[in-house]
């Protein structure tokens, strides 16, 4: 997976503060003559410039730096001549051109709590204090949250790697059959004017059986025609609860993408919350639910409309493959009197594919507006007959039809995440659960 | 190529793939194997409703075709043509009532429609479903691995496909982006047809069954298609098609045509009776 890569458990900030030049550029090529390689000072030098400056590096950091930066200066790259490495060879990344990964120097990623900049931090209080709907999971994850962790997005800046939040849950066993770790990440989001970024977040599971509970909260203001593209994975424990709040605040022009696949937990909970705060925004959801054994998946959504000539687009999937699965889905969208123009769209579709799998949906848009365009829709079904007869008349087995239909009506969303490694990722782990005896690469 | 043959008037099962005699076909396949070929489809008093309605929509049709024949069934809207070409692929929505369906010496009523597939039966839909989420290419690969399987043949990887379906595009004329593109969404009528087409290159078949295949279709992209259907069905094999038009007639030299009515085959003839029916309508002919 490229991009960056966080956990908001540890909330260890990626990027330091500051980093002040270890050495003038020319001290380092002073001592060039000696035993240094070409090729290992200009990439130190590339990895030097790369990293943001601040006044404030730790001294630690600062330490590790400088004495890494001494020892660069006499160290050549490896080479088949070198004892250590007499059958690794590692001639093509020096024939690579080398780009450092990091965040562009203005963009801050890592805890609130590390954070010194009072400017910063101002306006994170004048932001977070605008969030406003509660339900108790939200104020638990309040009380609870050992820290924030912070993703600022400065004006104009464009983030070029998508940032990947991955949250692991608790190793720790259960000491009794009746216990669960509770967890409380909460991540804050402020993209500025104009500004873009990719955001991943990622809730895995260490294995399957074990019970804990996650209660995770992310919460985004978007400014004025900025961009904030979001991927919510989710395949945590079969005997987790998973509940998380995403709660968005678009300014004016602004743009919002979320795709959502989510397959795990023993309960699993979305709150979704977009709230326009000026004309002009764009928001396009995409989830796909899916409910393979005893399991809840629960989307319940609203987008609140209030400025004329937004744009939305909500694409709600989910398949229930086990007798006692069910899905569920609220999802509500308000139009409000002067959301004049609007042109919105929602449309869920459920395919239910055991006897008493159960979904209940509840596609609802409340309009006042008089001058908008909205439509909505909601089908539950089984697969399309004509559709399998199609594979069977080319002489494709009903089983096989059946199985490549079933992930084709969940690729509809896969599809839609950005970034082509999340997508391959996950085709293969749906793949894995609607199909468990297949070898996912065989389809 | 004036041929008049009572074509359901054997309806004993000939041994399998009788060979015609090799000088006669030589001089001119098609005649001399509609005269000799072995029976390859006997249809015998067919008789199917629809499920949902209970409505009869096959009243008793005989239908003989054998090895390297071209027939052509026209008739009214609605005198159940179509209705014939679903029940023989198995469609779902129909249910046999009576009589019976012989192909290559098997029962075909009693084969799952996959089963009737790859036993080299291949029927164009006249409004073929749009399936979002599969790819042409991943859909194709997959229809002729399960005929390289029912052949005995190691299945082929999607790259190992990838020569062997453009020279098949190649054939029906289209780019090779159509393979990329989901099968039949946002397909326009014409490219329907093609994709139709395309998997009948892809698979081949021992009966082609093309329902109107000709509807919807430009001058142009109907000479493709003929063209390639020409190209495709060599002279042992046979074709069955539905139409309304004498164009795709002309390019397709049917060696029999029938003309259904009120769901049972009311006349049988060569081409010279489409003349009749285009200048007088379906009464003079079913009557």
């Amino acid at each position: 997976m490229s991009g960056i890569a966080l956990s908001p458990a540890a909330l260890s900030p990626v990027i330091p503060n500051r980093i002040r030049k270890l050495r003038p550029k020319a001290s380092l090529h002073a001592q060039q003559a000696f035993t240094s390689d070409p090729y290992v000072l200009e990439l130190a030098e590339t990895l030097e410039e790369s990293l943001p400056s601040s006044p404030s590096t730790p001294l630690p950091l600062h330490n590790l730096r400088h004495a890494s930066s001494e020892a660069l200066l006499s160290t050549p790259w490896p080479s088949r001549r070198h004892e250590p490495f007499r059958f690794t060879d590692l001639s093509f990344i020096r024939q690579s051109r080398i780009l450092p990964v990091h965040l562009p120097p203005a963009v801050y990623a890592g805890a609130l709590s590390a954070l010194s900049s009072p400017s910063l931090l101002q306006r994170v209080s004048q932001l977070l204090s605008q969030f406003h709907h509660h339900d108790i999971f939200w104020s638990i994850n309040g009380i609870a949250a050992p820290d924030l962790t912070l993703i600022y997005v400065p004006e104009n800046c464009h983030v070029d790697n998508p940032i990947h939040l991955h949250y692991t849950p608790p190793h720790a066993t259960t000491p009794t059959p009746n216990t669960m770790h509770l967890s409380n990440p909460r991540v804050l989001v402020i993209v500025e004017k104009g500004a873009h970024v990719q955001i991943t977040e990622e809730f895995s599971n260490e294995n399957q059986n074990h019970p804990y509970w996650t209660n995770a909260a992310f919460e985004a203001v978007i400014g004025e025609a900025a961009n904030l593209t979001h991927s919510y994975i989710q395949t945590q424990s079969f005997r987790a609860a998973h509940i998380k709040w995403t709660s968005v605040r678009q300014e004016s022009s602004s743009t919002y993408k979320l795709t959502e696949v989510s397959s795990g937990g023993k309960v699993g909970r979305h709150n979704l919350h977009i709230q326009q705060l000026g004309p002009h925004t764009v928001t396009e959801l995409s989830t796909l639910h899916l409910s393979v054994g005893d399991q809840t998946q629960d989307l319940h959504s609203s987008l609140v409309l209030d400025h004329p000539r937004g744009y939305s687009r909500q694409l709600h999937k989910c398949i229930v493959t086990h007798s006692q699965g069910q899905a569920v889905f609220d999802g509500n969208i308000k139009v409000n009197r002067y959301a004049q123009q609007t042109d919105a769209g929602q449309l869920t579709r459920s395919l239910l594919l055991e006897p008493r799998a159960t979904v209940n949906v509840k596609p609802n848009l409340q309009i006042v507006a008089d001058d908008v365009k909205c439509s909505h829709g909601a089908a539950i079904s089984d697969l399309e007959q004509s559709q399998l007869l199609y594979f069977q008349a080319r002489g494709i087995d009903i089983n096989t039809a059946r199985r490549v239909l079933i992930f084709a009506f969940g690729g509809e969303v896969i599809d839609k995440f950005p970034n082509s490694s999340i997508r391959d990722k996950v085709r293969s782990q749906i793949k894995t659960l609607l199909d468990p005896s297949s070898d996912s690469s065989s389809l | 190529m004036a041929l008049t043959l009572p074509t359901h008037s054997s309806p004993t099962v000939i041994p399998l793939r009788r060979t015609p005699k090799p000088t006669l076909r030589r001089a001119n396949h098609r005649v001399c194997v509609a005269s000799g070929g072995a029976p390859l489809l006997q249809v015998n008093d067919l008789r199917a409703k629809i499920v949902e309605s209970n409505v009869e929509i096959l009243h008793g049709v005989n239908l003989t075709v054998n090895q390297g024949e071209v027939h052509a069934i026209m008739g009214k809207n609605g005198s159940g043509k179509s209705t014939f070409a679903k029940v023989l692929v198995g469609h779902p929505d129909y249910e046999v009532t009576g009589g019976s369906v012989v192909f290559k010496g098997e029962n075909l009523l009693e084969m799952e429609p996959e089963e009737r597939s790859l036993a080299g039966l291949f029927m164009s839909f006249q409004s073929p479903v749009e399936i979002p989420g599969v790819s042409n290419d991943e859909f194709l690969v997959m229809a002729y691995n399960a005929r390289r399987k029912k052949l005995g043949l190691p299945e082929l990887g999607p790259l190992e496909c990838f020569s062997y379906l453009m020279e098949k595009l190649e054939l029906v004329n289209m780019k090779p982006d159509f393979l990329n593109r989901n099968v039949n969404e946002g397909f326009s009528g014409g490219e329907r047809k093609r994709n139709e087409i395309l998997q009948l290159a892809v698979l081949g078949a021992d009966l082609a069954i093309l329902d109107e295949i000709d509807s919807g279709l430009d001058v142009d992209a109907l000479r493709d298609v003929s063209n390639a259907v020409n190209r495709i069905l060599t002279p042992e094999k046979s074709l069955l098609m539905i139409t309304h038009y004498r164009r795709i007639l002309d390019l397709l030299n049917p060696t029999h045509v029938h003309v259904m009515d009120k769901g049972k085959i009311a006349r049988t003839g060569d081409i010279s009776m489409v003349e009749a029916i285009e200048a007088d309508g379906y009464e003079t002919v079913s009557t």
